[in-house]
């Protein structure tokens, strides 16, 4: 009996080994293209190192990648000693759980909320809804045209939510104001000749203000709004998402959604130290400035603190925005030929 | 459907299905000259690619479109230099060359790209537009046809230039000899491999223009792999055209407003499913292809190398 006990004990603590607290010693970030793209990419490359440097851990930073098979450079990663690979794109987010799977090291992926695997597999699809409302809201206030578009390089998750804020900020400022709505292609994430089209497609049906959404295919999409005027002669502005290119504006940025990963990668780490990761999503906002609108010259000064008061009222509850991540119900909420 | 045929719905569809079509028929001009004199020209990917490079390089450095669009013929011609060295010169298989030169030019750009402009992305400014009086101020169409930048009509023009080539003139003749009967033209004191290697220069020097504008006009910029595979749409163009350049003409305007229309009717707000709608163009080139494609007549020697006095 005392034998068994033992044997028990010990195995007992064989088994609970992995609930003990983990050593997280290096990251590692995993991008489709370069982090140097003023976007998705670079916020979350950025992001990576900040988080790295805040919590003391190394990081490994693979760029350009591409968007097709990811499970080579992850091994490669893992082998280096990663003990977390945040793979950013969602392409990957077959690969990752697969190679968490086969090595061990905890992968974070996107546009997977249901993929939860404690201590292996976490989700981090994060929306910037608030602020897409927001910048609806001020785009309303600010079309001479009376039509604004949204323009899409893809329809993932995050995307789609953002693109319902932002028509919901629309409608609430002014119902009568037409949203056209337009994808590039089904992954046209780096289509700039696609996105330059699509945008002077929906320029020419009247929009004189562009939501767009594209990673590479943004500055297609910029392009073509520096090339046409609106359908009354105005100029035609642009407001863009998660990163900022304040930089390289021409006078069309009028504001972007911002968005700062850095919460999300650091509370990851810190999940995964306290074994606590693959148990629960990541969220950011416009409360803890995680999400925040970018102000530019281009921006009506009155319309901006009317802007700023809305966001008051919806981190202080409010004003309700609840992200909605199917394109069904982007498409419900765009105007639609009768 | 009729609530779709609104002035949005039209103008949107043209003005997307000209900017859609001029690479794919500048690639498809380019592609049916080599295959008339019997070259297979799958590297055609590449040439675009280069131009596209190479082009929007020079436009930017030197701040002018059209130094750019002879920068691209430039790009399209030297990927061209290879491909006329190595298949019609040594008479390698001109798929696994074609296919190689695409690959290989695909990760050279994207590697010029990465060091010279992935932390800035320049832009170029807005292309001028030539507007043709009367026309551009017609409702709908006006803008979206007749307000175009000029090299949009030098590519038009050079669909009845090449037209005239074929049919008129003995260059016409000599390509299609060397095409049909090397061997003959070779007899009758023709320069097989010199006509041959001319064509796929030509080819070079058109998918490069048409890279060109599409990196130039089309985007404003350069990406990585930003043709997308418009240079192999100019190939099956170029084989459903039966050697005519106004069926190459046709069949761009067609795939490009079978991919403008994708976009036109999401912009009028159509409820058919985004999915459903992105289909439209790969469906378009089947259903061109079940119609024509049994149809589609190409040289007899088209891909074989020629050699003196081989059977």
């Amino acid at each position: 009996m005392m034998k068994h006990l033992l044997i028990s004990a010990a195995l007992s603590v064989v088994l609970a080994a992995p609930a003990f607290a983990a050593d997280v010693d290096t990251i590692a970030i995993l991008t489709p293209e370069q982090g140097s793209d003023y976007g998705w990419n670079q916020q979350g490359v950025d992001a990576a190192k900040a988080a790295a440097e805040a919590t003391g851990v190394e990081i490994i930073v693979a760029e350009g990648l591409g968007y097709g098979d990811v499970r080579a450079p992850m091994r490669e990663i893992a082998a280096d000693g990663a003990d977390l690979m945040i793979a950013h794109a969602s392409g990957y987010n077959t690969a990752g759980p697969e190679i968490a799977e086969e090595t061990g090291v905890a992968v974070a992926i996107v546009d997977s909320p249901d993929a939860l695997v404690p201590g292996k597999v976490a989700d981090y699809t994060l929306s910037g809804h608030e602020g897409a409302y927001l910048a609806g809201r001020l785009a309303a206030k600010m079309t001479t045209t009376g039509t604004v578009g949204i323009v899409v390089s893809g329809e993932p998750p995050s995307w789609n939510s953002q693109s319902a804020g932002f028509a919901e900020g629309v409608k609430a400022e002014n119902p009568d104001v037409k949203i056209l709505y337009s994808v590039i292609g089904p992954a046209a994430y780096s289509d700039a000749a696609g996105g330059n089209r699509v945008t002077t497609s929906v320029i020419a049906a009247g929009a004189d203000i562009i939501f767009g959404q594209g990673n590479g295919s943004s500055f297609g999409m910029i392009q073509a709004v520096e090339s046409n005027k609106a359908t009354d002669g105005s100029d035609v502005l642009f407001i863009d998402v998660i990163g900022d290119k304040s930089e390289l504006d021409k006078g069309h940025l009028l504001t972007s959604v911002l968005w700062d990963m850095t919460p999300v990668y650091t509370a990851m780490i810190e999940d995964l130290k306290a074994d606590k990761f693959g148990t629960h999503g990541y969220s950011i906002s416009l409360a803890d400035d995680s999400v925040k609108l970018v102000k530019t010259p281009q921006v009506d000064e009155k319309a901006w603190e009317e802007v700023m008061a809305l966001r008051e009222q919806i981190i202080a509850g409010d004003i309700k925005v609840e992200p909605k991540f199917e394109a069904e119900d982007v498409r419900a909420l765009v105007t639609v030929a009768e | 459907m009729g609530g779709l045929l609104t002035e949005a719905f039209l103008s949107s569809l043209f003005t997307g299905a000209i900017v859609a079509a001029i690479p794919m028929l500048l690639a498809g001009l380019g592609e049916q000259m080599s295959e008339k004199a019997g070259v297979l020209n799958i590297g055609i990917e590449g040439m675009m690619l280069m131009g596209a490079y190479m082009g929007f390089l020079v436009a930017f450095k030197t701040e002018s479109l059209w130094l750019g669009f002879l920068g691209g013929i430039l790009g399209g011609v030297l990927v061209a230099i290879v491909m006329a060295v190595l298949c019609v010169r040594l008479g390698l298989n001109q798929i696994v060359i074609g296919i190689g030169l695409t690959l290989g030019v695909e990760g050279l750009t994207a590697l010029l790209h990465h060091f010279q402009f992935s932390r800035t992305y320049p832009r170029l400014p807005a292309p001028e537009r030539l507007n043709i009086p009367g026309l551009t101020d017609l409702p709908v169409i006006g803008p979206s046809l007749f307000g175009r930048h000029l090299i949009v009509y030098l590519a038009l023009i050079a669909v009845a230039v090449l037209a005239y080539l074929y049919r008129r003139t003995n260059l016409g003749m000599t390509l299609r000899a060397a095409g049909e009967r090397p061997a003959a033209l070779d007899v009758a004191g023709g320069n097989v491999l010199g006509i041959r290697v001319f064509a796929t220069l030509f080819t070079g020097g058109m998918a490069g223009l048409g890279g060109a504008y599409l990196a130039n006009i089309g985007a404003g910029l350069f990406i990585p792999f930003m043709t997308g595979g418009a240079g192999f749409i100019g190939i099956v163009l170029a084989m459903l055209a039966r050697g005519r350049p106004l069926w190459v003409l046709i069949g761009s305007l067609i795939f490009g407003a079978a991919l403008s229309m994708t976009t036109a009717l999401q912009v009028a707000g159509s409820n058919i499913p985004t999915d459903v709608i992105q289909m439209l163009p790969f469906a378009a080139v089947m259903l061109v292809l079940v119609l024509f494609g049994r149809r589609a007549k190409l040289p007899s020697a088209l891909g074989a190398a020629y050699e003196r006095g081989a059977r």
